[in-house]
């Protein structure tokens, strides 16, 4: 047996035994599909220039038995939908509203190839579906908590479907213990002049695996907002793909990721700039202590004809130990005319000069280091999102992170 | 008592230079010293050893601080024995408030000295206090650090500072360069309140304007990084008509 049908055999086995039974045909037949996909492409590897600099050794060392997501993800709004807005989970989406579903299941990226994608698409039971009718303006954020308890795995799929002018807040948190992996997808689709802001945080424990996609398709004015914080999981890796797909939408991305001990962090952007005159915005920031390594690949695809596109990525890592590491590595990819894109990418150690001045003021040495990496990261946090309760709550995870850091 | 006693101090730089070449200072608590000198005399390197700047390495002689080796100390551990160095360029540190900042600077020493820290009220009244002295808006304290402070404002933030923490030994470091008359005058006036029979005060200057402001007790002058002239202030005076150009030759 090959090491490549080594690390998909589990999973595929647990494929063929899964019941399945009452799903419909169209659903029974997409899993079918996925999984044979699944079979082909084999778990990514360093081979490939997406996965060059991500380290899979925690995924591929042991098997994770895929288990039911069921009663491991709670989902949270301050008081009922309003009228217009459907919540709930998948299962409930299958019994009710079979149509959101199908929906939010993205064919493309059955062609497109994102292996972990396609083991979700071949083994999702649960996550939730948010769809908003038009001109529907959802006040209160929604909350999503994953809990991954235990080991096994877990392959929750999510979307968010928000009509013309309609406008949500998701923030949806990744918690958990023991050595689960969890497998998420999730998809975005806005439709024109809508707006989502989409906050995750991942604060797994330091043994858990998170594996997330997360896919957006804008239309016209529409505005999707993106805000990553990773703490936790011994290794993650949050792809986020945004596709402008109409005139004049804008696309927001962040990321805050603060790393130690051996943990190993990647966040892959793409923005895929096919109609004109759109928008694209990253300020992806990273703190890596220890023997910990981060990445942060940044691609910016603006396809022929998608002309006064206005790009700009920025990437800023702080190492704060000899043996910390991070790869970073923009991407640009112009194909049209009169655009304007930029990219900035720096790694380095903590400006000797204000630690020098915060010292001279009487602040020793590791109160002045830790206000520095605070103030390093909060500038992605408060450069993202408004001054709010979710701001605050992200700013409170950075400050009990740097606590951490001191004890 | 003095206290500032520096005794045949030699200083070098990262690449080996050597910038002092064996300086002698004493200061006695209620003075005002004015250290002079042209560029590349060493003034700066002095400031920055004193307040213990990485980047210098010293090679001879000592530095006394109320009698205790000062030299032994890390950079927050003197500022928190009282010396103060306003810096000739404020550093910008984006992202962190200055009032924040300063209250942590201000609990640090207060700490040190053994006196309760302020909480977020009795800091801000405070703070009120000293802002009217040297004509700062207090919006300037909710900027980050020295962001987009002008360079008078800089300088100014940094005298306000310096009446907050109340050093009992303040070093200012060109606080004068990039002034314009007003802002002069205001730094100028900030200083002479904080005049104080138990404090003392180390200006490093250039020019000799400042001093027709903050009139020194003793004025010292820097050539290659030696002391190679003192008297009083007249001494000032009579540099600024002859220039550094004879003392260069006589050192």
């Amino acid at each position: 047996m090959s090491a490549l049908t080594a690390e998909t055999a589990p999973y595929l086995e647990a494929f063929r035994a899964r019941g399945g039974s009452g799903e419909p045909a169209w659903l029974a037949e997409r899993r079918r599909v996925a999984a044979e996909r699944f079979e082909e492409l084999g778990f990514p590897t360093r081979r490939q220039e997406q996965w060059r600099f991500t380290n899979l050794a925690p995924l591929t060392r042991s098997a994770f038995p895929p288990r039911g997501v069921e009663g491991r993800m709670r989902i949270e709004l301050a008081g009922e939908p309003p009228r217009g807005v459907w919540l709930g989970s998948v299962q409930e989406a299958l019994r009710e509203r079979p149509e959101l579903l199908r929906a939010a299941l993205d064919e493309t990226e059955i062609a497109g190839a994102q292996a972990f994608a396609l083991l979700n698409a071949a083994l999702f039971d649960d996550g939730y579906i948010l769809a908003l009718e038009p001109g529907i303006e959802l006040e209160h954020p929604v909350e999503i908590v994953h809990r991954g308890e235990g080991g096994g795995s877990f392959h929750p799929r999510s979307a968010i479907l928000l009509g013309e002018r309609s406008s949500a807040t998701v923030v949806e948190t990744f918690q958990g213990s023991g050595t689960s992996w969890t497998n998420w997808v999730s998809t975005a689709r806005l439709a024109a002049n809508a707006h989502l802001r989409h906050v995750m945080m991942q604060e797994s424990g330091p043994e858990a695996i998170q594996i997330g996609l997360a896919r957006a398709a804008l239309a016209s004015g529409a505005h999707y907002e993106n805000f990553v914080l990773t703490l936790g999981a011994r290794l993650s890796r949050i792809d986020i793909h945004a596709a402008i797909e109409g005139e004049g939408a804008r696309c927001g991305l962040g990321g805050a990721t603060l790393l130690r001990d051996s943990q190993e962090a990647t966040i892959a952007t793409l923005v895929d700039h096919a109609a004109p005159g759109g928008e694209t915005r990253e300020i992806f920031k990273s703190v890596v202590d220890g023997r910990a390594h981060g990445v942060f690949l940044g691609k910016i695809a603006v396809r022929p004809g998608a002309d006064k596109t206005d790009a700009n990525q920025v990437s800023r890592n702080l190492l704060l130990s000899p043996r910390a590491a991070v790869d970073t590595k923009p991407e640009l990819e112009i194909l049209a005319d009169d655009v304007k894109c930029s990219h900035g990418a720096t790694v380095g150690d903590l400006d000797a000069n204000a630690l020098f001045y915060l010292r001279a003021r009487g602040i020793d040495e590791g109160a002045a280091r830790a206000l520095l990496i605070e103030a390093f990261a909060a500038d992605a946090i408060d450069g993202a999102l408004p001054a709010g309760p979710i701001r605050d709550r992200l700013r409170d995870r950075l400050s009990a992170w740097l606590e951490q850091r001191g004890s | 008592m003095y206290l500032l006693e520096i005794n045949n101090l030699h200083a070098r730089v990262g690449d080996g230079r050597e910038i002092l070449k064996g300086i002698d200072l004493k200061v006695a608590p209620g003075e005002v010293h004015a250290i002079m000198g042209p560029n590349g005399s060493g003034k700066s390197t002095l400031a920055g050893v004193l307040a213990g700047k990485p980047g210098y390495e010293v090679t001879e002689g000592q530095v006394l601080y109320e009698g205790r080796d000062l030299l032994a100390l890390a950079p927050d551990e003197r500022a928190r024995a009282g010396i103060f160095l306003a810096f000739q360029y404020p550093v910008e540190i984006p992202g962190v408030n200055n009032m924040y900042f300063l209250r942590a600077a201000l609990n640090a020493v207060r700490r040190e000295r053994g006196e309760n820290e302020l909480d977020a009220g009795q800091f801000l009244k405070a703070v009120r206090a000293k802002l009217k002295l040297l004509d700062i808006g207090e919006d300037l304290l909710q900027r980050a650090v020295n962001v987009g402070f002008s360079g008078g404002e800089k300088k100014r933030n940094e005298i306000f500072q310096m009446a907050m923490l109340e050093p009992r030994l303040a070093i200012l470091d060109e606080t004068d360069s990039g002034l314009d008359i007003d802002a002069l005058r205001v730094v100028s006036n900030g200083v002479n309140r904080l005049r104080d029979p138990q404090r003392a005060i180390v200006l490093i200057t250039h020019y000799q304007r400042l001093l027709d402001y903050v009139v020194p007790d003793r004025v010292h002058v820097l050539g290659d990084g030696k002391i190679v002239q003192s008297g009083d202030k007249s001494l000032a005076v009579e540099l600024e008509k002859r220039g550094y150009g004879h003392l260069g030759s006589a050192a």
